[in-house]
């Protein structure tokens, strides 16, 4: 696992060896319910991790729980501390501003906290912060769709959801299209991470556009419906569509050497499972672990696809 | 009382001007000519059968849709629902593949089995809302719930994929033509005949008219009540297998985000369309000019870049409340 | 004391005029009654008066000062409270809720229920309405919720209590309690406007007596110098034959409906009677005798508990009320607006709802419709302003008639009619009583529910009386008189063992 990730690891080895590795332990894990590709990922690596840590460790256990909006997981993380008494939370937080407080309570309990890509808006309550690198993302996309057009053409770009990891993503990607002149961004619209969204955005954009040369889709499940409108527009002067995100069938598509789709950028939703085992690292290493953890966003291509293609994940 | 005299005439047919779907129309007119100045590219026939075509299948769950509002109902769990029936369905065609081979046999399988399971979901409905006492409100957003998990759970969060042989096979369905027109245009204006027809010039339609215009009163005039809801709820769970039939090809998938708020885009377009959410009366080709109405307000946007992105779902408020004003002013006529 | 002076009072609801040039006065203190056909245009007439409709022209003196109110409730801070012959009331609150509706009683800014239950009790014991205040309006039966009505409007203190048609649904004894309300109001010097149909009514208690007929004023009367004839002539315009039509019984020997042992759980218990052919069988009782709840219960409308029907001859199951309509037995409800008739659908579509499998073939045939339409306005002398108006606009009679029409378009053997004439004028009244008549003449077997004796004497060829559920006398020829029916719907008298 940990050759997926460039780690920065910035580790502060504890004054104190906490307590011995032979206490059982609870590790509570609080991530956002699957409803869309990228969060049934998370789901599958959290009980993947689960199911790997507990057969290593039999003296921890790891209860895995699903919320559907940020309301229903703060309250999930007070069950998880009064009802299952955990010792350590790994949560990937719905949204940063409404669970800064009850994970800060939390924290007051003395539970040791893993945040997960979100980060909440006071970063002094975490112990731990395994980051998903969204700036990044957007920096790895612009790059890669500049270096292959040669720093000229014509795109379209398709948002996601309005959200701050919308923003940084496409803030960070046009930062790079400044530097290219030669590259014209004709327009950007919101396709919702969803691919019936980005099938009528595609379609009203080849409707509008009679030259495209390349689309920046942000997100597999948008892409999956930007091909289906190309397919059925039968354009032949889209040269690639770069999603993002790591979804098994476009990894697979890169590997095979689709036209269309010659890389992907990876958001890979077991950064989870990174943060599981860091939180079992705690215990059972002797030494208390710290600090930030940023899982990058590296570029998948032909070359590297075959080790970042999982087949038995739902996404 | 025998005849009296001949004061009072005889009811002549009148010329009756049908305005039902006047305010929509109106503003489906003001829309194409604003588009059209914006982007001439929106009055190509290209676009013009994407949009078409990408509003059959709010459109046609919009036309079951009018039979349960002007029946005095609702069922908000149809977005959930063609969720479900679109997962159930590839995962039954990919089932069935090895044996019937990955050709059309397997295929219209499928569709018989979407539109048997869309009518039992719709049969659970009734019974549940007539013979079970519970508000309509209450048990589509139940099963809102339920459905949409079940897909869930059925895909693992992730998308439930057609097999690629059945899918290229399946996929003329949705992009393939017929006259040159978009065979999933026919199925709607099919569709839309159909529930016209039914509406209008059926003893049921005038029942579920009857029914919606006041209950007592159809109870009294011993109509079957019950049973003629439960039927419109399975028209509206036949219609959205119907429409799930025309999405499943277009992806070839579903997943959890299939569907999603259409609910409240098929109830949009009954009302935009003229038809009364305290039910009683209503019109199919008024629901049909909502749902075209409702789809291109999205396609103009696309097709533009005046207004912000972020104001997209302003622009959609304010184009949905000036229409339902207008079938207002056509009201209180 | 509030005397009222209209003077050349017109309305134009835009589609000519409803009032036009109305002048009259009515004294302070006095109980006068306002009788006219409907459509004469009383119910506007009141409406001005009352705060909910301007006039078009002319103006009101209340007490000799010229008063325009903009609303009701300012006519009602000025004591001139309306009762409306639909009754205004709000279903799902409790009785005194609906009593101090708007003006409720607060203590420290919380309602003050426990006065409200207090203040409300006396009303209603006022009235003689015998209901805990805390129940729901919803369920009291129509004749409860006109009384409510009346406690309602003393609530407000009125100086000038216009009652528009209050007995429509009320019986004998209750109108006759209603009076003593009435008179003791006016003992108490309170001006009392009258709208009724019920000319006797009229007569017995008011001392004047206004016409109007087609929005115009006709003649005030002194009601001890006139009689219901003159009334009666006076609102035609012309004279009108005698009201009931003349008995006539083919008795062709054989029962053609036998209904047998029928319990209606809380209304109605062993319940049995026969019908004739070309009978015509009424059913007498208080209000809440149980005689509504009884055929709702044998048509499949309301729970029932045994029962056993044949109809010429022949076992017949109901289970639902296509049932009975299938094997030809129709109900006409009491309740016209809220379970007769369509309100917000066209005629046409009310006139063969019941029947509509005769057009569907499998479309429906619509110029059939409109044919049937304008076969049965001839036939029933429905009266619209055009084929294709909705049926809430027409007149109540002519409303009635197209409900009638409704339920024989199904071409039934036996009509069950619940309150045939309410709200009903005259002119509409006589024609209905003529129908059933002719209808029975056919052949049809004809049960009809009334709270009117006159009516119920005046047409039935047997009565059969009920109270509490049972029934407790059957009465036939010489036995039909009011005085023998309400002594057995009052249990002074009793045939039938329980």
């Amino acid at each position: 696992m940990k050759r997926i990730y460039q780690l920065i690891v910035v580790v502060a080895l504890a004054l104190t060896a906490t307590a011995f590795a032979q206490d059982q332990k609870v590790i509570g894990v609080s991530i956002p319910a699957a409803d869309h590709g990228w969060t049934a990922g998370v789901v599958y690596w959290a009980n993947q991790a689960k199911a790997q840590v507990e057969e290593a460790y039999p003296n921890l256990s790891i209860i895995v729980k699903t919320a559907k909006d940020p309301a229903e997981q703060a309250n999930q993380i007070q069950d998880l501390v009064t009802v299952n008494k955990i010792d350590a939370l790994v949560i990937l937080p719905y949204e940063s501003a409404p669970l800064t407080k009850p994970v800060a309570d939390v924290k007051k309990q003395g539970v040791f906290v893993v945040v997960v890509d979100r980060g909440l808006t006071d970063p002094s309550i975490q112990d731990v912060y395994v980051a998903g690198d969204n700036p990044g993302m957007g920096r790895v996309s612009g790059e890669y769709v500049a270096q292959k057009l040669g720093g000229n053409g014509q795109i379209v770009v398709l948002r996601g959801i309005p959200t701050v990891i919308d923003n940084q993503r496409y803030d960070a990607f046009m930062e790079v299209m400044k530097q290219h002149p030669g590259i014209k961004v004709l327009d950007a619209q919101y396709a919702n991470w969803n691919r019936d969204d980005g099938f009528k955005v595609m379609q009203d954009f080849l409707t509008r556009f009679p030259k495209i040369d390349a689309v920046w889709a942000q997100d597999d499940d948008i892409a999956v419906g930007v091909l289906r409108a190309i397919q059925q527009a039968n354009r032949s002067d889209i040269q690639f569509v770069l999603g993002g995100a790591g979804m098994k069938e476009f990894v697979k598509m890169v590997m095979d050497g689709d036209p269309l789709v010659p890389a992907d950028v990876l958001y890979p939703p077991n950064m989870v499972d990174t943060a599981i085992n860091v939180a079992a690292m705690h215990y059972v290493s002797g030494s208390a672990v710290l600090g930030t953890y940023i899982v990058a966003a590296p570029l998948v291509t032909k070359d590297n696809a075959a080790q970042y293609y999982f087949p038995n994940s739902p996404f | 009382m025998q005849p009296e005299s001949s004061l009072h005439p005889v009811p002549r047919r009148r010329a009756r001007i049908r305005l039902s779907a006047f305010g929509p129309l109106l503003g489906l007119a003001a829309l194409v000519a604003l588009a059209t100045a914006l982007n001439p590219a929106f009055l190509t026939i290209a676009n013009i059968f994407n949009v078409l075509t990408r509003t059959s299948f709010i459109g046609i769950i919009a036309v079951g849709g009018t039979f349960v509002i002007i029946a005095g109902g609702i069922d908000l769990s149809v977005g959930s629902m063609a969720a479900l029936l679109a997962g159930s369905m590839i995962l039954v065609m990919n089932a069935l593949a090895p044996t019937l081979g990955g050709g059309w046999l397997t295929i219209v399988v499928g569709m018989l089995f979407v539109v048997a399971l869309g009518a039992l979901f719709g049969l659970g409905h009734g019974l549940a809302i007539t013979k079970g006492r519970i508000e309509p409100f209450i048990v589509t957003l139940g099963t809102l719930g339920i459905f949409r998990s079940v897909l869930t759970y059925l895909s693992e969060g992730g998308a439930i994929t057609l097999q690629l042989g059945l899918s290229n096979v399946y996929s003329h369905v949705y992009y393939g033509s017929f006259l040159r027109v978009p065979i999933p245009l026919w199925v709607f204006l099919a569709m839309a005949i159909l529930g016209a027809v039914l509406l209008n010039r059926t003893a049921f339609g005038r029942h579920v008219q009857a029914i919606g215009s006041n209950e007592q009163v159809a109870r009294y005039a011993a109509l079957r009540v019950d049973r003629e809801k439960i039927v419109t709820y399975m028209i509206q769970g036949v219609c959205v297998a119907v429409a799930t039939i025309l999405y499943v090809p277009r992806l070839g998938s579903a997943s959890p985000s299939t569907g999603l708020l259409w609910e409240l885009e098929a109830i949009a377009a009954v009302i935009i369309g003229g038809t009364a959410l305290k039910g009683g009366s209503g019109s199919v080709p008024g629901t049909v000019v909502g749902a075209i109405l409702l789809s291109t307000i999205g396609n103009v946007l696309n097709l533009t870049s005046i207004i912000s992105v972020y104001l997209n779902a302003a622009v959609q408020g304010v184009v949905i409340i000036l229409v339902a004003f207008l079938q207002r002013g056509r009201e209180a006529r | 004391m509030i005397s009222v002076g209209f003077e050349g009072i017109g309305k134009d609801f835009g589609a000519g005029p409803v009032l036009d040039d109305v002048s009259f006065t009515v004294d302070a203190g006095e109980i006068h009654a306002l009788v006219g056909e409907n459509g004469a245009g009383k119910s506007t007439l009141m409406k001005i008066l009352a705060g909910y409709l301007p006039a078009t022209s002319g103006r009101v003196l209340l007490g000799g000062v010229p008063t325009e109110f903009r609303d009701q409730r300012e006519a009602e801070a000025e004591g001139v409270v309306l009762i409306h012959q639909e009754l205004n009331l709000v279903e799902d609150l409790t009785v005194a809720d609906n009593i101090f509706l708007g003006r409720e009683r607060r203590r420290r800014g919380f309602l003050d229920e426990r006065a409200m239950h207090r203040e409300a009790g006396a009303l209603l014991r006022r009235v003689g309405l015998d209901v805990d205040p805390w129940t729901r309006v919803r369920t009291l039966i129509v004749a409860q919720k006109q009384l409510l009505e009346i406690a309602k409007a003393l609530a407000r203190n009125a100086g000038l209590l216009i009652m528009d048609e209050p007995t429509a649904s009320l019986t004998p004894a209750e109108v006759e309690r209603l009076f003593g309300l009435i008179r003791d109001l006016n003992g108490r010097g309170v001006t009392i406007l009258y709208i009724s149909h019920k000319l006797e009514e009229v007569l017995a208690l008011a001392e004047r007596v206004t016409v109007l007929r087609d929005g115009r004023y006709v003649e005030t009367v002194r009601a001890g110098a006139s009689s219901r004839q003159a009334l009666a002539n006076l609102m035609v315009g012309r004279e009108i034959a005698a009201m009931f039509p003349e008995k006539l019984l083919q008795d062709r020997g054989s029962p053609l409906w036998r209904v047998r042992d029928v319990g209606v759980p809380g209304w109605a218990q062993r319940v049995s009677f026969d019908l004739q052919r070309g009978e015509i069988l009424g059913f007498a009782g208080l209000v809440g005798a149980g005689r509504t709840e009884l055929f709702e219960g044998i048509l499949g409308l309301r729970p029932r508990s045994g029962g056993h029907f044949e109809l010429e001859g022949r076992r017949l199951r109901i289970h639902h009320p296509a049932d009975a309509v299938r094997a030809g037995i129709v109900y006409l409800s009491e309740d016209r607006k809220g379970k007769g008739l369509h309100l917000r659908l066209g005629l046409a579509p009310n006139l063969t709802l019941m029947a509509l499998h005769r057009y569907a073939r499998p479309l429906l045939r619509r110029d059939r419709e409109r044919a049937a339409l304008g076969d049965a306005m001839r036939r029933y002398n429905i009266r619209a302003g055009s084929p294709e108006a909705v049926a809430g606009t027409l007149s109540g009679g002519n409303q009635q008639k197209l409900a009638l029409a409704k339920v024989l378009h199904t071409e039934p053997k036996v009509l069950v009619l619940d309150e045939p004439t309410r709200g009903v004028d005259v002119g509409a009244k006589q024609e209905i009583y003529r129908l059933i008549q002719h209808l029975a003449a056919q052949g049809l077997g004809i049960v009809v529910v009334s709270s009117e004796l006159v009516e119920l004497i005046g047409i039935a060829h047997r009565l059969i009386v009920m109270r509490g559920g049972r029934v407790t006398g059957e009465l036939g020829g010489e036995g039909l008189s009011e005085a023998e029916v309400i002594a057995y719907a009052t249990g002074v008298k009793e045939t039938h063992a329980a």
